[in-house]
C-alpha cells in the first residue's frame, strides 16, 4: 500500500495532523490494536479522503478511498477543531456532527491520538485550608 | 427513588413511571423514559372515554418487565369495574407496551382509548439542577407514527410511537374508537423507541442510538437466566444467606451495562437508573468483589476502561494520559461540552485500583492473554502515579480538581465536600494526599510487579516497582502515623500536615497491605472498637469526630461496600475473627433490607435502634452494595488463589452453620468451599 506523506504547503490543520500521526511510524498507545479508518471529510461539495491503517502500534496514513473498519463523516470546519484540540472528538459524536458507520471501538482507539485543547497545562494553584473553610460552613 | 414509583429497565434505557403505567414528569421531576442520559418521553397517560385509570396491582415480572393491573376510574370509592385494563411493558431501545381492554358485560361497549404523549428531552444532569433547554421542539405525525423532535444545532433526538392497530394520530398523542364486544376484548402493541435522529431533517424511521442494537425480548430473559445459571451456588443452614445471595445475583444482571464499542459484553454499571454508565471506581470495585463468582465483568470492565484511558492533558475533563476514566455520560450536555463527562477523569484512585483488579483478575482466570493485551494499559496506569498524580512533587498520591466548573472536588470514594476533614471538623486545603490512595499505589506497583515478572518478562521494571513500592510503604508508615491515637492520618493536607480525624478509610489500608505488621493490631481495634464498629459494620468517620454524623452522608454512615473491603484487609492481616465480625454485622444488615443492601445506612450504635436505619439515595440497587456481600462470602470462608488452586481458609460467624459454595469458577475450572461457623460474632456485634 502506497503511503502518501502529505506535508502539504499551506497551513492545513488536518494535513499537519495526520503527517503527524504517520511520522513517527510507531505509536505505544497503539500497539495490539489493528484498526482501518477511513475519514470523508466534506468541504461544501468537495469531499476528501484519509484512510488510516494501524496495526500493532505501526501506523499507516493515504488518501485513498479505500474500505475500512470505520467509515467516519465529517465536515472540514469541526475535524480541524477536532484535529487541533478545541473539539472533544466523543462530544462532537453525541451532537451529530460526526458519524461514524461501522466500528466504534476502531473510532475509540483513533481518538486516543487525538490532542488536548490548546491552553491545557495539567497545573492549577493550590487552595489553602482557611480558603476552603471560607466558602464552607464549619462543623 | 419515591415509593409508587415503578422502575424497569434494560442497559441504560430505563422507565420511572407511576403505579399505573403513567408518566408525568415536571422539569425536575424524575420520571420518564431515559435512554443514554436523555429523557425520551415525560408525558404518557392514559384514559379511557376521557378517564384516567386506577391501579388495582402492578407485578414487576423481570428487571425489563412490569404489568399494571388497572381499572376506570380515580379510585377514591370503590368501583364495579365493567372494564379492566391491563398494560404490559417492556424495556428495549425504548419500550413494547401491550394494551389490553376487557369488557365484563353482557353487551359490546364503544370506548375511546387514548395515549397522551410527550417529551422534553431533558439530560439526566438537567432533572437534577432543573435547567433550561436551549433547543427546538418539533412534534409530528411520520405515516403510522408520531415523532416528537428535538434539535439543538446538529444534535437531535426524536420518539418515535406506533401501535399494531388503527389510530387517530395527533401532536399530542394518538386515539383508538373501538367496539368492545361483549365479554371481550381489545388488544394493541405499542412500541416507542428512542431514536438518534437526523440533523438533515426527518428521517423515515427511527435511528439507533449509536450502534445499541435492538435486542429480542426473549433474548433478555434467557439472557438472565443462563446468568443465574453459569453462577455457583451457596446453600447454607442460615437461610436468609441463599436469600441474599441469589438477590445479589440478579441485581447484578440488571447492572450489566454494554458499552457501544463492545456490544454483547457487559460491565457493572454503578446503580440503577441514575447510574447506569461506566463509573471507572465503581465498575472496578464490583468487578473485584464478584470476581469468585464470575470474572466476565472484570476482564470486560478492564478491556472498556483501557479503551477510555486518558492520553492527553485535558483540563476541563480532569485528564491526563493514564488516567481511567470516572464517568462517562450521553446526554445533550455532554454533546455540547457543557459537562466534562465524554468522559470526566476526576478521580484519583481508579488509575490504581485498575492495575489490582487486572492483577486479581489474573489469580483467578489465568487469563495471561489479556494481561498481556493490556500491558500498555497498565503501564501507563502505573506511569501516572509518579508523573500525574504526585500534585505535591512530596512522593504521594494527591488531587486537586482543575475543573473548578463542573469537575469533581472529592476525588477519592468518599466524593461530598465534607468528607475530609480534621478532628476539630476543620476542612484541609488542596491538593488533598488521601490514605486510601497511597495503600492503592503501593498495591498497584507490588501487583504490577508481580505482572511484570509473570507476564510481561520485564523484570528490572518489577524490580522498579517493588524498590518504589516499599520505599512508600516506609514513608507512609512515617509521615500518616498519627502517635497520640495510634491509626492512621486519613489524609496529608497541602502543606504535608496530617488531616488527623478517625475513619474507616484506615480498613482500605490493610486491604492494600501498605500497613506495617506492628502497626497492624492497633489499627484493628479502632476497626473493631466503639468509636468506628456500630455492631453493623465500620463507620465512615468514628464517634466523636467534631463532623461525626450518624445520617451523614460520608461522616458517620455505615457503607456495605466500604466494610466489604475491610474484612478482605482483616483477612489479609490474619484477623480472621474481626473479619467474622464485619461478615456478619453486614450480612445481618442484608437480612433486615431482604436481601438488598442500600448504599449506605445510618451509624447509630446497634443497641440503641435495633434496626439499621437505611440512608435515603437515590439508586437501587447499588452496584457496589449488590457486591458487598458477595466479597464478604469470600472473605468469610478465606478464599485466596494460590497458583492454580484455591485455598479456602474459613472462619465465619456460628449463626452460618454449614456454608457450600459449589463451583466456584477460575483457573482450576470449578472448585466448591464448605465451611462451618464457629465464631461468636455476637459479643461484638450485639454488645
Amino acid at each position: 500500500m502506497a503511503s502518501a506523506k502529505t506535508r502539504s504547503a499551506t497551513a492545513d490543520p488536518i494535513s499537519e495532523f495526520f503527517a503527524g500521526l504517520e511520522q513517527p511510524g510507531h505509536l505505544a498507545t497503539f500497539e495490539r490494536e489493528t484498526a482501518t479508518l477511513r475519514f470523508d471529510v466534506t468541504d461544501g461539495a468537495r469531499v476528501e479522503h484519509w484512510h488510516v491503517a494501524i496495526h500493532d502500534g505501526d501506523v499507516t496514513v493515504t488518501r485513498r478511498q479505500l474500505p475500512a473498519d470505520a467509515i467516519v463523516r465529517i465536515a472540514r470546519s469541526p475535524f480541524e477543531a477536532i484535529v487541533t484540540g478545541r473539539l472533544n472528538a466523543q462530544a462532537a459524536l453525541l451532537r451529530g456532527m460526526l458519524t461514524c458507520e461501522g466500528s466504534m471501538a476502531a473510532l475509540m482507539t483513533f481518538q486516543r491520538s487525538l490532542p488536548g485543547p490548546p491552553g491545557s497545562t495539567g497545573k492549577v494553584a493550590p487552595i489553602s485550608s482557611a480558603e476552603v473553610m471560607a466558602q464552607r460552613r464549619p462543623a | 427513588m419515591s415509593d409508587g414509583l415503578v422502575q424497569i429497565l434494560e442497559g441504560n434505557t430505563f422507565v420511572v413511571s407511576d403505579d399505573k403505567g403513567d408518566i408525568e414528569a415536571s422539569r425536575t421531576d424524575p420520571t420518564g423514559l431515559f435512554s443514554f442520559d436523555t429523557r425520551f418521553l415525560s408525558r404518557w397517560v392514559l384514559t379511557v372515554n376521557g378517564q384516567r385509570l386506577t391501579a388495582l396491582s402492578t407485578d414487576d415480572l423481570q428487571y425489563f418487565q412490569t404489568r399494571f393491573f388497572l381499572v376506570p376510574g380515580s379510585g377514591s370509592v370503590y368501583i364495579d369495574a365493567k372494564l379492566s385494563v391491563i398494560r404490559e411493558r417492556e424495556v428495549a431501545d425504548g419500550f413494547h407496551e401491550q394494551l389490553r381492554v376487557l369488557n365484563h358485560e353482557n353487551d359490546p361497549v364503544d370506548l375511546e382509548i387514548r395515549i397522551e404523549a410527550a417529551s422534553d428531552f431533558a439530560d439526566l444532569f438537567e432533572v437534577k439542577d432543573a435547567l433550561r433547554k436551549k433547543g427546538q421542539y418539533g412534534n409530528g405525525v411520520a405515516g403510522d407514527s408520531l415523532v416528537l423532535r428535538y434539535r439543538r444545532e446538529t444534535y437531535v433526538r426524536e420518539t418515535w410511537i406506533s401501535a399494531s392497530t388503527p389510530a387517530l394520530l395527533d401532536d399530542k398523542g394518538m386515539t383508538f374508537r373501538v367496539t368492545v364486544p361483549a365479554h371481550g376484548e381489545w388488544t394493541t402493541e405499542l412500541d416507542v423507541v428512542a431514536s438518534e435522529g437526523s440533523p438533515e431533517g426527518p428521517s423515515d424511521g427511527p435511528v439507533g442510538i449509536r450502534g445499541q442494537r435492538r435486542r429480542v425480548r426473549q433474548d433478555l430473559a434467557r439472557g438472565l437466566q443462563k446468568w443465574l445459571q453459569r453462577a455457583p451456588t451457596v446453600d447454607c443452614d442460615w437461610e436468609p444467606l441463599e436469600h441474599i445471595y441469589r438477590r445479589c445475583m440478579t441485581d447484578l444482571a440488571a447492572l450489566r451495562f454494554s458499552t457501544l464499542t463492545m456490544p454483547g459484553r457487559a460491565l457493572p454499571a454503578a446503580g440503577l437508573p441514575w447510574f447506569m454508565t461506566i463509573f471507572g471506581r465503581d465498575s472496578i470495585l464490583t468487578s473485584l468483589q464478584a470476581l469468585p463468582f464470575t470474572s466476565e465483568l472484570a476482564s470486560t470492565t478492564l478491556q472498556a476502561l483501557a479503551e477510555r484511558q486518558g492520553t492527553r492533558v485535558d483540563d476541563f475533563r480532569d485528564e491526563d494520559p493514564g488516567r481511567i476514566p470516572h464517568e462517562m455520560r450521553y446526554g445533550e450536555l455532554t454533546a455540547f461540552e457543557e459537562r466534562p463527562h465524554s468522559p470526566y477523569y476526576g478521580n484519583a484512585d481508579a488509575t490504581m485500583l485498575y492495575v489490582v483488579l487486572l492483577d486479581e483478575y489474573e489469580r483467578w482466570t489465568g487469563d495471561t492473554k489479556l494481561v498481556r493485551d493490556l500491558e500498555h494499559a497498565a503501564g501507563a496506569a502505573l506511569n501516572w502515579i509518579d508523573e500525574y498524580a504526585d500534585r505535591q512533587g512530596n512522593g504521594y498520591v494527591s488531587y486537586q480538581r482543575r475543573n473548578a466548573k463542573t469537575g469533581l472536588e472529592n476525588q477519592c470514594w468518599k466524593d461530598s465536600w465534607d468528607s475530609i476533614s480534621y478532628r476539630n471538623g476543620d476542612l484541609p486545603g488542596f491538593p488533598r494526599a488521601t490514605c486510601e490512595l497511597q495503600g492503592y499505589a503501593y498495591d498497584a506497583k507490588m501487583r504490577g510487579a508481580r505482572l511484570a515478572r509473570l507476564v510481561w518478562k520485564d523484570p528490572a521494571f518489577a524490580d522498579r516497582l517493588e524498590k518504589e513500592a516499599a520505599d512508600l510503604k516506609r514513608r507512609f508508615n512515617r509521615d500518616f502515623w498519627v502517635k497520640d491515637g495510634e491509626y492512621f492520618a486519613v489524609a496529608l493536607d497541602s502543606d504535608g500536615r496530617q488531616v488527623d480525624s478517625l475513619t474507616s478509610n484506615i480498613g482500605h489500608l490493610l486491604w492494600s497491605g501498605i500497613v506495617d505488621v506492628s502497626k497492624a493490631r492497633a489499627v484493628v481495634r479502632h476497626l473493631m472498637g466503639p468509636r468506628l464498629f456500630s455492631g453493623w459494620g465500620v463507620r465512615t468517620l468514628a464517634e466523636g469526630e467534631a463532623r461525626y454524623n450518624p445520617i451523614g452522608y460520608h461522616v458517620g454512615t455505615v457503607w456495605p461496600f466500604d466494610n466489604s473491603f475491610i474484612a478482605w484487609g482483616l483477612r489479609r492481616y490474619g484477623f480472621k475473627a474481626e473479619a467474622a465480625c464485619i461478615v456478619a454485622g453486614i450480612l445481618e444488615a442484608a437480612e433486615v433490607f431482604d436481601g438488598r443492601l442500600p448504599e449506605a445506612f445510618g451509624g447509630y450504635a446497634r443497641s440503641s435502634t435495633m434496626y439499621p436505619v437505611q440512608y435515603p439515595t437515590a439508586c437501587s440497587p447499588q452496584a457496589w452494595s449488590t457486591g458487598a456481600p458477595l466479597l464478604l462470602l469470600r472473605a468469610g470462608l478465606g478464599l485466596e488463589p494460590h497458583g492454580d488452586n484455591l485455598v479456602v481458609d474459613p472462619a465465619l460467624p456460628k449463626r452460618i452453620g454449614n456454608l457450600e459454595v459449589l463451583d466456584l469458577p477460575g483457573r482450576w475450572k470449578r472448585i466448591d468451599a464448605f465451611g462451618r461457623g464457629r465464631i461468636d460474632t455476637d459479643r461484638v456485634t450485639r454488645r
